[in-house]
C-alpha cells in the first residue's frame, strides 16, 4: 500500500465532467498526478498534466504509475481497469457510480489474480489529511490527526470527518469502499490496514444496512483487531427493502451462513455488541466515544 | 427492476429453458380465444410472491369456468397489488418440484447456484435443503453439475437440472440480471423437467445497455424503470417531516434522527449522485430544484429538512436554489389572489416550513441570503432535527 504525496498517480477519464472537475482539486491538495488518460485527447494538457490514448503510452511518457482513480462512464469503467491493470497498475480507485455489477464481478477475478487493490465502485476515494486526496473527499472537513475513518457512503463520511474535526480530533485516514452491492476492497482489509499504520490510534467504522460487511468486520474485529474501533450504523429507520417475497434475494443473503437477519441494522449493531465494539447511536455521538477509547477527556472543543 | 412471470418466460423460451406453452390474457373475455387445449391453469401476474397461498392460481376445466375464474383473480389483490393480466398455461403433472436460482452474492461478489429438492410455495423447506454453488471462475458446465448432485440427483436427472441451470446462468450473464429463478421447476415421472414459474429481476444500473430486455418490459406493458428520476419516497403516512439529503447514508443517518428525535418522517428524497460521471453544479442545484417541487405537492409534509453536505456546489448557489423555491411559491399564491378579487377572504396557498441545514464552502454568504427570505441556516445536525421536529408537531403552515 502506498498513499503517500509520493505515490505517482494517474487520472482515468480526466476530460469527464467528474474527472475534469476534481482533478486540480486534487492536485491542488499536493496529490502527485503524473499524467491523464482519455481516448481522443492525446497531446493534449490540462492543468499542466499531459494526456494520453492509452495507459501504456503515458507509462512510457511518464514512467511508472502507482495508482489510477477511475472517472469515466459507468459502461466504460471495466474497460479501464483492465487496461490499468495490463499495464501493471496495481491500485485502482472507481468513483463512478453506476457500474453493473456483473462488470465489477469481472474485475474481481482479474483483480484477485493479480493481487491488485480495487477501491469502490462507486467510491469518493481515500484522503490522508495534509497529505494526499485520492479522490472526491472534500478536504475542508477532515485535519490531520490519529482517527481512522472507514465507510460504505461519501457524504455521511464527511459529516462524520467534519464531527470529528469540530471535537479537536484529527483524522489518519478516510477511506469508502463504495455505496455499491459489490465492491472490491473490504472493511477487514482496511482495518488490518489501520491496525498495522502507525498514525492511526483509534478506527471510526461507519455502516449502513444491506449486506453483511458490518457482521464480517465485527467478526473480524474480535478476532484481529487490537486498536479500539467504534461503530456506528445508518439506516435503522429505513424501510425494509422491497422485494418483499423475494424468495431467491432471501435465500441468495442466506448462504452467507450468518442467520436469515442479516443486512437490517439490528443485526449489524448486534454483531458489534456481541464483539464488544461501542456503538455510536448518532453521528454526533461518535467523538464522545472516540475520546473515551482514548482516555481523553469528553469535552467539546471549539472549531479547529 | 423485477418482471413478470409471463416476461421472465419468454426470456426462457428464447434461451431453450424448458416451459409450457401458454398465453397471455388481458380481458376474461380473452379466454374464448384460447389456443392451449383444457384443462389450464390461470396464474395472477403480480411482481409478489405468494399468490397460490391466497388465490391467484386456478385450475380450469373449460371456457366457462375459465372466464369466471378469471374475473375473480382480476378482482382479487396479492398483497394490495391487482393484476393487470392473467397467464394462461397448459396444466403440468409434476412428481416432485425443484427450486434452482442464479444470483449475485455481494458477500462472496461473485454468482451463486442455488437448488434445493423441496421446491414450491413452501419457501422455507426450500430454504432448509438449499445446496449453492460459487461461481468462483469463468462459468464451465461443471459448476452446474457440482449443484445437481449436491442437491443429491442421480441417473439423467443430473444433466437435465444442469442443462437448465447451465441455461439459467447463460440468460444471467446475457441479460445483466441480478436474479433467475425457477420455482418450481416440474420434475414428471418419466424425469422430464418443466420451469412452472419463473422469476426474473433485471439490474437497474446495466438495464441501458440491453435494449432488447427494455424492449420486452414496454413491449409486455411493464414500465422501464428511469434510475434517473428524482422521486421522493414515501415512507409514513402520519409523518409530517420531508426530508431532502445528498447521499445514501447521510439521508439514512438524517432519518434516524428524526426518529430518534421523536419525529416521524413522512417522505424523504435522495438529491445524491455525487459519484455520477456526469455529475455537475446545474445538475445538483436542478434535482433539488425539481426535489422541492415534488416534495411539497405531499399534503402531510408540513416541515421540509434540508440536509445536504455540498461537496461541488458552494452553499451560496444552493441557497440561491432555496429562495427561488420561495419565491416561485409565493408568487403563485399571490397570483391566485388576484385572479379570484372578488373574493374577500383567500385561503392562501400554503406551503411546508423549511429547515436550511447546509455545510460547505461560501456558508456565510448562503446565511445572508437565506436571512432575506426569513429563513436561517442550521449548522448543526442535531439542532436542525431537533427544530424540524417541533416545527412538525406544531403544524404550522406558512403561507
Amino acid at each position: 500500500m502506498n498513499f503517500t504525496p509520493n505515490n505517482r498517480v494517474l487520472i482515468q477519464g480526466i476530460v469527464d465532467p467528474l474527472g475534469s472537475t476534481y482533478t486540480p482539486l486534487m492536485q491542488a491538495y499536493g496529490t502527485n498526478i503524473v499524467a491523464g488518460v482519455s481516448p481522443g485527447y492525446g497531446g493534449k494538457v490540462f492543468h499542466g498534466i499531459p494526456i494520453f490514448d492509452l495507459v501504456e503510452m503515458a507509462q512510457m511518457v511518464v514512467g511508472e504509475i502507482d495508482t489510477t482513480i477511475i472517472f469515466v462512464q459507468p459502461f466504460a469503467a471495466l474497460d479501464a481497469a483492465l487496461e490499468a491493470i495490463a499495464a501493471g497498475i496495481r491500485q485502482i480507485i472507481l468513483i463512478t457510480e453506476g457500474m453493473p455489477p456483473q462488470d465489477v464481478v469481472r474485475l474481481l477475478r482479474k483483480a484477485e489474480a493479480t493481487e491488485t487493490l480495487i477501491v469502490g465502485p462507486n467510491s469518493p476515494g481515500i484522503i490522508v489529511p495534509g497529505q494526499v486526496l485520492l479522490g472526491i473527499h472534500p478536504s475542508e472537513f477532515y485535519t490531520p490527526g490519529s482517527v481512522g475513518l472507514i465507510s460504505r457512503s461519501g457524504t455521511l463520511t464527511y459529516e462524520i470527518a467534519r464531527e470529528l474535526t469540530l471535537a479537536g480530533l484529527g483524522q489518519s485516514m478516510g477511506v469508502c469502499i463504495g455505496g455499491d452491492a459489490i465492491v472490491g476492497s473490504s472493511f477487514p482489509q482496511w482495518l488490518e490496514i489501520l491496525d498495522e499504520d502507525d498514525n492511526t490510534e483509534v478506527i471510526v467504522l461507519v455502516g449502513e444496512i444491506g449486506g453483511d460487511s458490518e457482521e464480517s468486520a465485527a467478526h473480524y474485529i474480535a478476532e484481529a483487531i487490537d486498536k479500539p474501533v467504534i461503530a456506528y450504523v445508518a439506516g435503522r429507520t429505513a424501510p425494509k427493502g422491497r422485494r418483499m417475497g423475494h424468495a431467491g434475494a432471501i435465500i441468495a443473503s442466506q448462504i452467507s451462513e450468518l442467520g436469515t437477519e442479516i443486512g437490517t441494522a439490528n443485526s449489524k449493531v448486534t454483531a458489534f455488541e456481541r464483539a464488544k465494539i461501542p456503538v455510536a447511536n448518532y453521528p454526533s455521538q461518535i467523538p464522545t466515544l472516540v475520546k473515551k477509547s482514548l482516555r481523553l477527556p469528553s469535552r467539546r472543543q471549539s472549531s479547529p | 427492476m423485477d418482471l413478470l412471470e409471463y416476461q421472465a418466460k419468454e426470456l426462457f423460451r428464447d434461451m431453450g429453458i424448458p416451459v409450457l406453452p401458454s398465453q397471455r390474457i388481458d380481458y376474461p373475455k380473452d379466454l374464448k380465444g384460447l389456443n392451449i387445449p383444457y384443462p389450464v391453469v390461470l396464474k395472477s401476474q403480480v411482481y409478489i410472491g405468494g399468490r397460490g397461498r391466497v388465490g391467484g392460481v386456478r385450475f380450469v376445466e373449460n371456457t366457462i369456468d375459465a372466464i369466471a375464474a378469471a374475473q375473480t383473480i382480476f378482482n382479487l389483490p396479492i398483497m394490495g397489488e391487482y393484476p393487470k393480466m392473467l397467464l394462461a398455461e397448459a396444466k403440468y403433472d409434476a412428481d416432485r418440484e425443484f427450486y434452482l436460482a442464479v444470483a449475485l452474492n455481494r458477500s462472496v461478489c461473485r454468482p451463486v447456484l442455488l437448488g434445493s429438492c423441496q421446491g414450491g410455495i413452501d419457501v422455507q423447506s426450500a430454504i432448509d435443503q438449499m445446496q449453492h454453488v460459487v461461481v468462483e471462475q469463468e462459468f464451465s458446465p461443471y459448476y452446474a453439475r457440482r449443484l445437481a448432485i449436491k442437491m443429491g440427483l442421480q441417473g439423467t436427472l443430473i444433466e437435465s437440472v444442469s442443462a437448465v441451470v447451465e441455461k439459467m446462468y447463460q440468460l444471467f450473464i446475457q441479460h445483466d440480471l441480478d436474479l433467475v429463478e425457477i420455482n418450481p421447476l416440474g420434475v414428471s415421472a418419466t424425469g422430464e423437467v418443466m420451469a412452472l414459474d419463473g422469476k426474473v429481476s433485471a439490474n437497474d444500473d446495466a438495464l441501458a445497455r440491453h435494449p432488447q430486455l427494455i424492449s420486452l418490459i414496454s413491449k409486455l406493458g411493464g414500465d422501464p424503470a428511469q434510475p434517473n428520476d428524482v422521486v421522493p419516497v414515501v415512507m409514513d403516512l402520519d409523518g409530517h417531516i420531508g426530508i431532502v439529503c445528498n447521499g445514501a447514508g447521510l439521508t439514512m443517518a438524517t432519518m434516524d434522527l428524526v426518529g430518534h428525535a421523536g419525529g416521524k418522517t413522512a417522505s424523504f428524497l435522495n438529491i445524491g449522485g455525487e459519484n455520477r460521471w456526469d455529475s455537475s453544479p446545474e445538475l445538483l442545484k436542478l434535482r433539488l430544484e425539481h426535489g422541492l417541487d415534488l416534495m411539497s405537492q405531499h399534503k402531510s409534509v408540513r416541515v421540509i429538512l434540508i440536509n445536504l453536505i455540498s461537496n461541488l456546489v458552494p452553499c451560496d448557489e444552493v441557497a440561491a436554489v432555496i429562495v427561488s423555491y420561495l419565491e416561485r411559491k409565493t408568487a403563485r399564491a399571490a397570483g391566485l389572489t388576484n385572479l379570484r378579487s372578488d373574493v374577500v377572504f383567500v385561503q392562501p396557498k400554503r406551503r411546508p416550513s423549511l429547515v436550511v441545514r447546509l455545510v460547505g464552502s461560501q456558508s456565510d454568504r448562503a446565511r445572508t441570503q437565506l436571512e432575506t427570505a426569513q429563513l436561517s441556516l442550521v449548522e448543526n445536525l442535531d439542532e436542525a432535527v431537533t427544530e424540524a421536529v417541533s416545527l412538525a408537531k406544531s403544524g404550522r403552515l406558512e403561507s
